[in-house]
């Protein structure tokens, strides 16, 4: 077998401080670039790529590469050597990967990543930048750099928050065709023009792409922004095309050497569930035993080995051993592609093709014989409108078919096309009663309203060039079981224990009818529904389903679900202001928090869980910046407790992070919050309203969470504990 | 026949609707179909056509054996039977009528059962039914009582009986008006009961009127003013056999749902299956001391505790990116939940839009259920129109079951088609094509050729021309069910060997080497220099579909337990081969019946993971 192309792929992610600079009211480019990294990483995890991957990050604040030596490389950081990509790189990528204080020559340490990589185990080494160029480049060493990259065959690609057009626009003065206009207006980060290290660092990369590719080196230049756009789905399964080598033939002296690849066929996932233990999620712990009982009152098990293999024929079972079976069944010569006879096009019906599949077959590669007379066949058929019925059998374990091979004819190849018929024992020959019948006969006026509706949802229209346009190819749409089980994997991989995230917009968008279709058939509808009188007739017993047989328990998910969806339709404002919230984020977890809690589509305890979490990860940080966050979240959390008069929650977690506080050295942090809030337990206010005495003696802590406290008292609290 | 047929419908329909509600409790426990063959045994049946052509009885009885031989294959719990009126003898549970010989009563039909059939045949088949049977007196009548008591008499559940008159003679009563009476009365009991009568009437010499007699017998049809339009008697063993085939078979539709054109707008509309792939039964256990079947029981228990396991104690897991992924079992179902069951218009395309590869599998074909939604078939029939005559098909999202995810399907209109003699050989409806997704689609390195010249593909032409032939969908039987078969048969019937059977897609190399005759040379000389051999294999490559003598050339492919170690922590366990795969399981002590990559290696990383 031939060994598999290698490739590897080094992601570098400049996290250097100016990457966390943006205007107000947009995003960072640095979370833009996290995005980025974390989206390609997921769909390499789940379609099981075998490439490998590497995370080095350029300005960070500390130095970690095999070439630190001699203050030489500083700040460059390589957070993972090349592996196949996994959750703990997805993990690694979401809590490792901040914005830190340092800068680098992004377009030098590109070189010190050439350097280190091992090139020569791979076959392809791809080498991607997600930087803002803001940082000084030196072109001193440009010549050399292009030269060892081409020397090792790396290939580059470049990401950043800004199209790399928009200078070439300006030079045009004006003359930029719609396109680039509504790019420069609608991309973030270009509104505020480049710096002069940026333009600078941009004509380097220019420099750099077109002497290593001429032609369409500019092509690997991309945004921040396209990628997220083009990475927001898993990637299609992609399947290596099998080779069927084998010969057509035609009698008993004329053949021709074929190669079959599937080309459509109905595609699985490889893997499957698998049952495990609830309490210790282990396979092992599980195991499933068939038994074999005889039909008497003791249902009495026999052994295996006592039994012995039988078939019904009719009335009769006839034991029939394994051995004989396969001493009796039909047998035959092997993998074959034999034509019986050809037959007209139109006499082979599209809805009786069977089997899985389609085939395409080829003339060998580097058979130039073979594809003319496979040519000839396939030129042939096509100007008599004939197809090739053909007996089919893909090996000699398989069973045969019998199929036919249509001509294909392409501007760039021809092959023939093969599907499988069907057998006599396949077909169900039903027949239904004449629709051509006085009752159901449709009058003019019925016909004309079926007519404006079907014109009126035409998905394929000429544009004003004549070009038929096709706006629903479904042919385009990723399997939505594959996208939604991925989604669901990735959610519960990343974040155990919360519930299930409802599906993609985008996904939802897919699969519906376009918007200017259902927008244009709204009338025509409307007249078909007062043409047609449509009355669905009472059905005795509705569908009983294992939820209301065993009552509310497994209803759940379905009632839960479709309570998800009212919830959407009321914030679906909401929605569109915030995106789609479905787990408290790290980029401002305050808000995700206060929509979580507002669409309620999570308990609140799950939330508030979600929340803490997240606080802890930031202080785990020990920076200012971050506690001002935690702040911000904490007041937030206090807010919508006392908002749901449920404060158990937040009052135990405050108790909580107050005991930790000596333990963890944040004694800085917890000075700042008790500064920025009037009242950090909640029970404080009510003190205000109530007229109960406070209590004075606050000496036992555990009385906190339940008891009001004056601030006077906490304070002091704080500092015995 | 369409209106015959409309009448058979509406009664199979709400049989099918009682039966619906029973399986959505048991699927299971719906009732069995079954089929009376009644055959008249007169001495007119036996009278052979001119030129030898068979008589009308011989025709009847390879028509009986053939639905026996198909119901042991395609329904075995099916039960027929086989009864001959106007008998000189008489056989009958009670012996109560004269004249009515119940050859086979109601049972699943068997092995037996086909031979019995089988002896009737041909000339010696004539003179064996002379002898037990004998030709008399005719009272329909009678036989259609004592048939009404096969039914009472059978304890099982039925839900389908069907009641089928094999004759030729269009007065079997002479004229006797009483008799006549008679025979209309317990026809009419006998419908009553939910029996379907058909006549499946022969040649006659003079013609055979159905207006004389049996238009009164057989289940009418709905509209009175138009009698059943299947007037032509059968004359052929193919005609009859085909419009039994199409009795018997009993339509069951894999779904009922709503088309959906747009909000409010429901077409309720049955799902059928065009072709579903026949395959070999499965095997059944028997226990080797007395040949009983045995069932099988199924549980699963705790590995450590040794306790059952309740479904509720177990949940799903998937492993990607090295992390076990687990779920609970109604968050699997639940993501596979998209829409409730429906097919939803998405719009229209025109007919050539749709891709002649972009094929996934088997059709189905989609016909109005005015029982669940009236009106239905009104809209069906006028979209079939319309699409019709402006050449395109409807794109629809379809969602067959609860929890199951959408497919996309063109809805291809199909119009109804008959034959010269008003059988319908294509019904009307739409044929639902699944469309494939992105997924499905395989991207392919295409290799280029120089096209054929025009000498080159005329020659072609020649020989293409020389080998056409008619396509029909029914032509061909699989080999490999038919062989299996046989051979049950002759286990089953104790023969010597099984009965040969013939390989319909084996190519008829000499017929066609002989109709080509020299054109394959001179193809081959405009195509091919002297020099080449299409036939050489390219290289020596082994075989690898050829089982045994390849095992001592398979190099042993150990691979050290660190480097598998190294393999699973980096992920890179997939590099790996097959047998390097196979080899470690073996090396690990891991037995593994899987010989799929991925079991290996999932056996593979749960062993090192211990």
């Amino acid at each position: 077998m031939a060994r598999a192309a290698k490739s590897a792929l080094v992601l570098c992610m400049d996290v250097g401080f100016s990457m966390s600079n943006s205007p107000p009211g947009e995003e960072p480019p640095f979370d833009q670039a996290k995005k980025v990294i974390q989206k390609f990483v997921q769909r390499q995890v789940f379609s099981e790529s075998k490439d490998e991957m590497a995370l080095v990050l350029f300005g960070t604040d500390a130095t970690k590469n095999p070439l630190d030596q001699d203050g030489q490389y500083q700040h460059i950081t390589v957070r993972r050597q090349l592996m196949a990509p996994d959750f703990e790189l997805l993990e690694e990528i979401e809590n490792h990967v901040r914005p830190e204080s340092q800068q680098t020559d992004c377009i030098f340490s590109l070189v010190a990543v050439g350097l280190f990589i091992q090139v020569k185990k791979y076959d392809r080494l791809n080498i991607v930048l997600l930087t803002d160029l803001s940082t000084q480049v030196s072109s001193d060493n440009l010549d050399v750099i292009i030269g060892n990259l081409g020397k090792l065959g790396i290939t580059l690609q470049f990401f950043f928050p800004f199209p790399m057009e928009e200078e070439e626009h300006n030079e045009e003065g004006g003359g930029g065709d719609g396109d680039g206009d509504r790019r420069g207006s609608s991309r973030p980060g270009v509104g505020k023009g480049l710096s002069r290290e940026q333009k600078q660092g941009l004509e380097m990369v220019r420099d750099i792409m077109l002497s290593l590719d001429e032609d369409e080196g500019l092509d690997q230049v991309y945004t921040f922004s396209e990628a997220i756009e083009q990475l927001f789905m898993f990637k299609h399964i992609e399947r290596r095309p099998m080779a069927w080598p084998c010969q057509l033939t035609i009698g008993s002296s004329l053949s021709i050497r074929i190669v079959g690849y599937k080309a459509v066929t109905d595609e699985k996932l490889k893997k499957m569930w698998i049952t495990v233990d609830a309490q210790t999620s282990k396979r092992d712990d599980v195991k499933r035993e068939t038994v074999y009982c005889l039909d008497d009152d003791n249902e009495t098990e026999v052994q295996k080995d006592d039994t012995i293999q039988g078939f019904r024929y009719g009335s009769d079972i006839v034991p029939f051993s394994k051995v004989d079976q396969e001493q009796m069944k039909y047998k035959h010569d092997g993998k074959c592609f034999a034509v019986l006879g050809f037959t007209k096009h139109d006499s082979i019906h599209r809805h009786l093709f069977m089997g899985s599949q389609t085939i395409k077959m080829f003339a060998p590669k580097d058979d130039e014989h073979a594809g003319v007379a496979l040519s000839a066949l396939i030129q042939a058929l096509d100007k008599l409108n004939m197809v090739a019925i053909v007996r089919y059998a893909y090996d000699r374990r398989c069973n045969p078919q019998v199929g036919a091979a249509f001509p294909c004819i392409k501007q760039t190849y021809e092959c023939l096309v093969y599907v499988q018929l069907p057998f006599m024992e396949d077909l169900r020959q039903f027949s239904f009663p004449s629709l051509e019948n006085k009752k159901f006969t449709p009058s003019e006026s019925q016909l004309a309203a079926v007519d404006s509706l079907i014109d009126s949802m035409m998905l394929v229209e000429e544009d004003e060039n004549g070009q038929k346009e096709d706006m629903y190819k479904v042919h385009e749409i990723p399997n939505p079981a594959f996208q939604r089980l991925f989604q669901c994997l990735h959610h519960r991989a990343v974040n155990p224990g919360t519930p299930l995230p409802t599906m993609e917009q985008w996904l939802k968008d897919a699969l519906e009818r376009p918007s200017a279709i259902s927008e244009r058939c709204q009338a025509p509808l409307e007249e078909m529904k007062r043409k047609f009188p449509l009355k669905a007739v009472e059905k005795k017993k509705e569908l009983k389903t294992g939820a209301q047989i065993f009552g509310k328990g497994s209803a759940e998910p379905d009632a839960k679900k479709s309570k998800v969806d009212e919830e959407e339709e009321e914030f679906n404002l909401a929605k569109i202001s915030e995106g789609n919230v479905t787990s408290v984020g790290s980029v401002d977890p305050a808000r995700d928090f206060r929509s979580l809690i507002n669409q309620k589509s999570l308990p609140f305890g799950e939330v508030c869980q979600q929340l803490t979490h997240r606080i802890e990860q930031l202080l785990s940080n020990r920076s200012t910046h971050y506690y001002m966050k935690c702040i911000t979240c904490i007041q937030t959390f206090r807010e919508q407790s006392v908002k749901l008069g449920n404060a158990d929650l937040y009052n135990s977690y405050l108790q909580s992070l107050k005991k930790s506080i000596p333990n963890s050295g944040l004694q800085v942090f917890w000075d700042l919050l008790v500064q920025g809030m009037i009242s950090l337990f909640i029970g404080e206010e009510k003190k205000e309203v109530e007229t109960e005495p406070a209590v004075d003696d606050a000496g036992d802590v555990d009385d906190l969470v339940s008891v009001c406290l004056n601030s006077s008292a906490l304070k002091y609290l704080m500092f015995v504990s | 026949m369409a209106e015959w047929n409309a009448f058979y419908q509406n009664e199979e329909a709400d049989e099918e609707q009682e039966e619906g509600e029973e399986s959505a409790v048991n699927y299971k426990v719906t009732g069995r179909d079954s089929l009376v063959f009644l055959v008249d045994a007169s001495k007119e049946m036996f009278i052979k056509g001119e030129d030898g052509e068979p008589s009308n009885f011989d025709i009847t009885m390879q028509c009986v054996r053939s639905v026996y031989t198909s119901k042991i294959i395609s329904s075995h719990r099916d039960l027929v039977a086989l009864v001959f009126y106007g008998t000189e003898k008489s056989k009958n549970p009670r012996n109560s009528f004269k004249h009515v010989y119940v050859y086979h009563d109601l049972d699943e039909p068997g092995a037996k059962r086909v031979q019995d059939v089988e002896a009737l045949r041909g000339e010696r088949g004539a003179r064996l039914a002379a002898d037990t049977m004998g030709s008399g007196e005719v009272s329909l009548g009678d036989a259609l009582w004592c048939c009404s008591n096969l039914y009472s008499d059978i304890k099982l559940r039925l839900s389908h009986k069907r009641l089928m008159i094999f004759t030729c003679m269009d007065q079997p009563h002479g004229g006797d008006s009483t008799k006549d009476r008679q025979a209309r009365t317990k026809a009419g009991d006998l419908k009553e009961t939910g029996v379907v009568i058909d006549l499946m009437h022969l040649m006659k010499p003079g013609g055979f009127d159905v207006s004389l007699f049996f238009c009164d017998i057989v289940s009418p049809p709905e509209d009175e003013s138009e009698l059943g339009l299947q007037v032509e008697p059968c004359g052929k063993l193919d005609d009859l056999q085909k419009r039994v085939q199409a009795k018997q078979q009993k339509k069951r539709a894999m779904a009922r749902v709503n088309l959906c054109l747009g909000e409010g707008m429901n077409v309720a509309v049955g799902v059928y299956a065009n072709a579903v792939t026949a395959r070999k039964p499965s095997a059944i256990r028997l226990y080797r001391e007395t040949n009983e079947p045995v069932h099988s029981k199924t549980r699963t228990f705790h590995t450590q505790t040794g306790s059952l396991l309740l479904p509720s104690e177990t949940r799903k897991a998937q492993v990607y990116g090295n992390r076990q992924i687990v779920m609970e079992k109604d968050e699997v179902d639940t993501i596979k939940k998209f829409y409730d069951p429906e097919i939803f218009l998405i719009g229209f395309k025109p007919m050539e839009k749709l891709k002649l590869h972009h094929h996934i599998r088997p059709s189905v074909l989609l016909y109005p259920e005015e029982q669940q939604v009236t009106g239905s078939s009104c809209v069906f029939a006028a979209l079939l129109k319309k699409c019709t005559e402006k050449k395109v098909f409807a794109v629809c999202r379809y969602t067959p079951r609860r929890n199951y995810p959408p497919r996309f399907v063109a809805l291809v209109p199909q119009r109804e088609e008959v034959d010269e003699s008003n059988v319908q050989v294509t019904p009307p409806g739409f044929n639902a094509i699944f469309l494939p997704f992105a997924d499905d689609i395989r991207k392919l390195d295409t290799p280029q050729f120089p096209t054929a010249s025009d000498v080159q593909v005329d020659k072609m032409k020649e020989i293409i021309t020389k080998m056409r032939f008619k396509y029909r969908s029914d032509a061909f039987e699989n080999p490999v069910i038919q062989q299996h078969y046989r051979n049950l048969e002759a286990l089953a019937l104790d023969m010597l060997a099984p009965e040969s059977i013939e390989d319909f897609i084996m190519p008829k190399v000499e017929q066609i080497d002989r109709r080509l005759g020299p054109l394959v040379d001179e193809f081959k000389e405009l195509v091919y220099p002297a020099s080449y051999n299409p036939d050489s294999k390219p290289a020596a490559k082994r075989k690898t579909a050829d089982a045994g003598g390849g095992d001592e050339k398979k190099p042993k492919v150990e691979i050290p337990e660190a480097e598998l170690r190294a393999h699973i922590k980096n992920g890179t366990l997939g590099k790996l081969t097959v047998p390097v795969l196979k080899e470690a399981c073996k090396q690990f002590g891991i037995r593994t019946t899987g010989t799929k990559k991925q079991e290996l290696m999932d056996a593979l990383i749960a062993q090192m993971a211990k």
